[in-house]
């Protein structure tokens, strides 16, 4: 038998016992916590859980895109500019400089090198961040079935997490300080603890003694529960104290979602245009 | 706060602007502060609110005050302000402190137009009558002139006549043709002056010498309803020319050095059966064709060019003046930052025609401080508020710099 054979057959059978060691702690849990019937403000606080996990994703996720399109019509419907409002020279190809503009950001490179280097970091990441959670949908595979992680094993997390602290603390000094606006601090903030909740239940939680309190494989059942429209109670796969930081997450996210159209994120859709306006 | 007549009244104005890149300038604004290094003001007395974001920010809450839902149920978040007589007071502190010059566009990452967003705090500062007067009644004496012209077309015609001999002296008057000519249909050019004969005798002895065909316009190319921010008059100026060019059937409209006047002249008084330029991209076109040449050892000296923001970084004309430079002197040095990152002069906007000398100064350090630092003999530039402002920045600040025009340069030279 080679190495590597050895090896996989090693994992291979670790795996296999720890997944049944996993699983059969999984169902003792699984059973103490049915057995369990909540009443009062546990019952109460069972149903706000229930809601944010599950009926309020559909609703905030629908008034996202409602109102995303609402406010994209709503400008279209509006007369375009009478006249040119681009900058010289005139560039050759406008589109593709307005792309430029949109996905480099050469204005802020050449002149905020640092704060050029977290926006690219951030915005890379974010777009890790979407991917990681597409993988969390049962027909969608981007990191391996059987990895316990998602996709770039929290390192994703905290590349968003690292450019938002210091989003946030470049707005306490300055001119920047000056220019900011509560709704530019509330913004962040909801963002930060977002993220840092989500570095928790993608990282954090495998810090314990025992390794990964949930793995990949719950997140994926989870929503799987949403995917499938099947308006189960994601307690019965998501188990362990770990929850109340994914309905927290979950909540963050969705509170997010619905300002988004609202607040100044809107310039994921309108960088470009406004960029082409500029160059054309 | 304003009536509630007053507040309906502004808000219907402030309607009229929402088209669709204001919407997007109004919603996009990620309070980054990129801009606040572009504006020249700024970098001479680094004020919040002589940052782009600073006075963008004060049409933007009022903005979300009456037209957003944040604006309405938690106006806190975005620091809302009404109309009122404070409101109202940012307003003009904001339009009145912002030359238009667009350098802050070109650091945007969005691109966000603080001047255009400015147009609407001049329209509101209209609707409740505080706009600068002085530019009120020069916007009114244009709109009139193109009303009245004819009554006043001999003496203006009698008044051109006396500076032909000047015209004369600079170069020879074509054979059959005037040194001034006026009304000619079908002339192959219809040129815009200004009201002064700097704007008129250096240029007519270029296009003589290049044997051109020729027309001067009855009216003046500056439009001070632009600087106002009162789009309706700032057409009317316009149309008075195109109307002008129209009926003499001219080829090409070209327009003195004003860099406003030729911004708007080339893209905001809509399509025409002419062309138009800029009186720097003649020069240089008749240079290029071999219709001109000029002296290149009658300048002497270290000389640099200042871009004029519209002219340039607006305008598109950034390497004609080059050209024409080159073929002037071979002792040029650039300003830095150059070109399309030029700073502005401070004289734009309209603010040489209001005077504000205090402001313009002190707003103008930086400018003077790069021109200090091209260590030049003289700066030659492409537009009037430009070299009117260079001018007093030169004594202001004993640059001791002589302050040209470069046409005037061009015309001298003339061989």
């Amino acid at each position: 038998m080679d190495p590597q054979t050895t090896s996989q057959t090693t994992i291979a059978a670790v795996s296999a016992a720890s997944s049944q060691a996993a699983g059969a702690a999984v169902q003792a849990v699984s059973g103490a916590s049915q057995a369990v019937v909540h009443t009062g403000f546990a019952l109460f606080l069972d149903k706000v859980y229930y809601f944010i996990m599950v009926p309020f994703v559909y609703i905030s996720i629908i008034a996202m895109f409602i109102a995303i399109i609402w406010k994209i019509v709503s400008i279209l419907s509006t007369p375009a500019p009478a006249f040119t409002l681009k900058t010289f020279p005139a560039k050759k190809h406008p589109m593709l400089a307005a792309l430029g503009d949109t996905f480099g950001m050469p204005s802020i490179r050449k002149r905020k090198p640092l704060f050029w280097f977290f926006l690219m970091w951030f915005h890379v990441g974010i777009l890790f961040l979407i991917l990681g959670h597409f993988d969390l949908f049962p027909n969608i595979h981007i990191m391996p079935e059987a990895s316990r992680d998602m996709v770039g094993a929290g390192f994703v997390g905290v590349s968003v997490t690292v450019p938002a602290f210091y989003f946030l603390f470049r707005r306490f000094k300055g001119q920047e300080k000056q220019i900011s606006v509560p709704a530019d601090y509330l913004l962040l903030l909801l963002l930060l603890f977002t993220f840092l909740l989500g570095d928790m239940i993608s990282w954090g939680n495998s810090w314990t003694a025992n390794g990964f309190v949930m793995t990949k494989a719950d997140f994926r059942n989870y929503f799987g529960i949403l995917s499938s429209y099947s308006f189960a109670d994601p307690r019965t796969v998501l188990h362990g104290s770990h929850y109340h930081f994914i309905v927290l997450h979950v909540l963050l996210a969705e509170l997010f979602m619905i300002i988004l159209p609202f607040s100044k994120i809107v310039h994921t859709f309108f960088s470009l245009p406004l960029n082409i306006l500029r160059r054309k | 706060m304003l009536d509630e007549p007053t507040t309906n009244y502004l808000k219907k104005l402030f309607e009229t602007k929402l088209n669709r890149s204001m919407k997007l300038y109004l919603d996009t604004c990620a309070r980054c502060g990129l801009c606040v290094e572009a504006c020249h003001v700024y970098a001479s007395m680094p004020e919040t609110k002589y940052t782009p974001v600073g006075r963008a920010e004060v049409i933007r809450k009022l903005f979300k005050r009456y037209f957003k839902l944040q604006g309405k149920i938690a106006p806190w978040l975005g620091e809302t302000i009404p109309f009122d007589d404070i409101g109202m007071d940012k307003a003009y502190e904001a339009a009145f402190s912002c030359t238009g010059c667009r350098r802050c566009v070109t650091f945007c990452p969005f691109g966000i137009d603080t001047q255009q967003v400015m147009n609407i705090a001049k329209l509101l500062l209209i609707g409740v009558e505080k706009q600068p007067q002085i530019l009120a009644m020069l916007s009114d004496m244009s709109v009139a002139k193109g009303e009245t012209y004819i009554e006043t077309s001999d003496s203006y015609i009698e008044a051109l006549g006396n500076l032909e001999p000047e015209v004369e002296e600079l170069a020879p008057t074509p054979e059959g043709r005037k040194a001034i000519p006026i009304n000619v249909q079908d002339a192959d050019i219809l040129y815009v002056g200004l009201s002064g004969k700097h704007s008129i005798v250096p240029a007519a002895a270029i296009m003589n010498a290049a044997k051109e065909n020729w027309t001067l316009s009855y009216f003046e190319a500056v439009n001070f309803a632009a600087w106002l921010g009162d789009s309706q008059k700032q057409s009317k100026i316009a149309q008075r020319i195109v109307d002008e060019a129209t009926r003499l059937n001219v080829k090409e409209v070209v327009v003195v050095e004003c860099g406003t006047a030729t911004r708007i002249m080339k893209f905001m008084s809509g399509k025409h059966s002419f062309k138009v330029l800029s009186i720097v991209e003649l020069i240089a076109r008749y240079i290029k064709d071999g219709r001109i040449s000029v002296d290149p050892n009658k300048f002497q000296g270290k000389l640099t060019y200042h871009d004029p923001c519209q002219l340039a970084r607006n305008g598109g004309v950034i390497e004609e003046p080059r050209y024409i430079i080159g073929k002037l002197t071979n002792n040029f040095v650039e300003l830095t930052p150059a070109r399309e990152d030029n700073w502005c002069c401070g004289g734009g906007g309209g603010f040489v025609s209001l005077g504000e000398y205090d402001f313009r100064m002190k707003s103008g350090k930086v400018k003077a401080d790069q021109v200090k630092a091209a260590k030049a003999d003289v700066i030659c530039t492409a537009c009037e508020n430009c070299h009117t402002q260079l001018t007093e920045l030169n004594e202001h600040y004993n640059l001791g710099m002589k302050v040209e025009s470069l046409t005037n340069l061009v015309a001298h030279a003339l061989i």
